[in-house]
């Protein structure tokens, strides 16, 4: 933990597209390093000169090999999107098609993840749910307070290393329900945390100003931490100092 | 260092999606590297943020999957004939 600022500093100065994308399952590791942060002046070496000379064959391959790991991703958007597998899969099929057709488009090295979650945002946004646009521009968000920056204070050191082991152990059916419960800051959440898409495409996306984006992220992250350590604590995540005995799901993840 | 525990708590989320200016990110570094508090709170929003990727892919079925390739070589075909 010590080392916590050092790795940050140097990782933001590493290329940050390193991270194979394909791995589904292997998640489990990114967690102790800091999130992949993607920016397109940052990015490996672009290619993109040589984008518009591939043949149709070439570019047909880069795709598959660049843009299709990220299936899962966007897959797993477009269920909580429309709570539907059959027009998920509809989504995920248009935005993959959209997202080949403009491939020329998309300069290698560059964030791969928030340009193709871009196209998914924008064809729900306009063919399947005409109406998240309008919600997406009621709602003003009032006073920001997260700018205080209370948020985290209002809990101990403690309870703070409390809360990351409980998370720790918080199996994905219980974040994934306490995201969707977030309301009007859901979207704004996801969009940062899983496409890593920068607050001024969200803003520009949503049509929102880059300051809700902001508050939303903030409020959203507030309550969702809120949510899963309400979770934690229902389901006996949190650890107590003599461990009771425990339903038998617990004991994949050992004693500790 | 002229950011306090208050402003750096602030910023957090900034930080971490790479939203700071240099300058920004320098004072908040400096900040953590002194401050366990707040080094706590930014490994707990980074830590969520694994989470949330984490528990939010789900694998496709196999003939979307499927679907979604034969729908690229079908594209592809039409601009080799084209
Ligand atoms: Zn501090």
């Amino acid at each position: 933990m010590t080392s916590y600022a050092t790795s940050m500093v140097s990782y933001k100065k590493t290329t940050l597209n390193s991270k194979p994308m394909s791995e589904v399952n292997s998640a489990q590791n990114s967690a102790k390093s800091p999130q992949t942060n993607t920016q397109s002046n940052v990015a490996a070496p672009s290619e993109k000169a040589q984008k518009s000379k591939l043949t149709p064959a070439q570019r047909a391959l880069e795709f598959e090999q660049l843009a299709i790991p990220l299936m899962p991703q966007v897959y797993g958007m477009a269920l909580r999107w429309t709570k539907n597998p059959s027009d998920a899969e509809d989504l995920v099929q248009d935005t993959f098609a959209k997202a080949f057709n403009a491939w020329d488009q998309f300069e290698q090295g560059t964030n791969l993840k928030a340009w193709i979650f871009r196209i998914l945002t924008n064809t729900q946004i306009n063919s399947y749910n005409k109406k998240a646009k309008d919600q997406a521009k009621v709602s003003i968000d009032q006073f920001e307070d997260w700018q205080l920056g209370e948020a985290s204070s209002l809990t101990s050191m403690s309870s703070r290393s409390a809360e990351l082991e409980a998370l720790d152990r918080l199996p994905a059916d219980i974040i994934k329900k306490s995201l969707s419960e977030l309301g009007e800051f859901q979207q704004v959440v996801e969009l940062a945390v899983i496409a890593e898409m920068p607050y001024a495409t969200i803003a520009e996306e949503l049509q929102i100003p880059v300051g809700t984006v902001m508050s939303r992220l903030h409020r959203g992250k507030k309550k969702l931490r809120e949510k899963l350590l309400e979770y934690a604590i229902q389901e006996g995540y949190v650890t107590a100092p003599k461990p009771a005995a425990k339903s038998s799901k617990d004991s994949e993840t050992g004693s500790l | 260092m002229t950011f306090d525990c208050q402003e750096t708590k602030r910023h957090v989320h900034e930080f971490l999606h790479n939203e700071l200016s240099a300058q920004e990110v320098a004072e908040v570094t400096a900040h953590l590297a002194n401050c366990d508090s707040c080094e706590t709170d930014y490994d707990l929003e980074n830590f969520v943020n694994h989470s949330i990727q984490d528990a939010c892919s789900e694998v496709p079925p196999q003939e979307l999957a499927e679907k979604v390739l034969e729908n690229i070589r079908k594209m592809q075909a039409g601009i080799d004939h084209a």
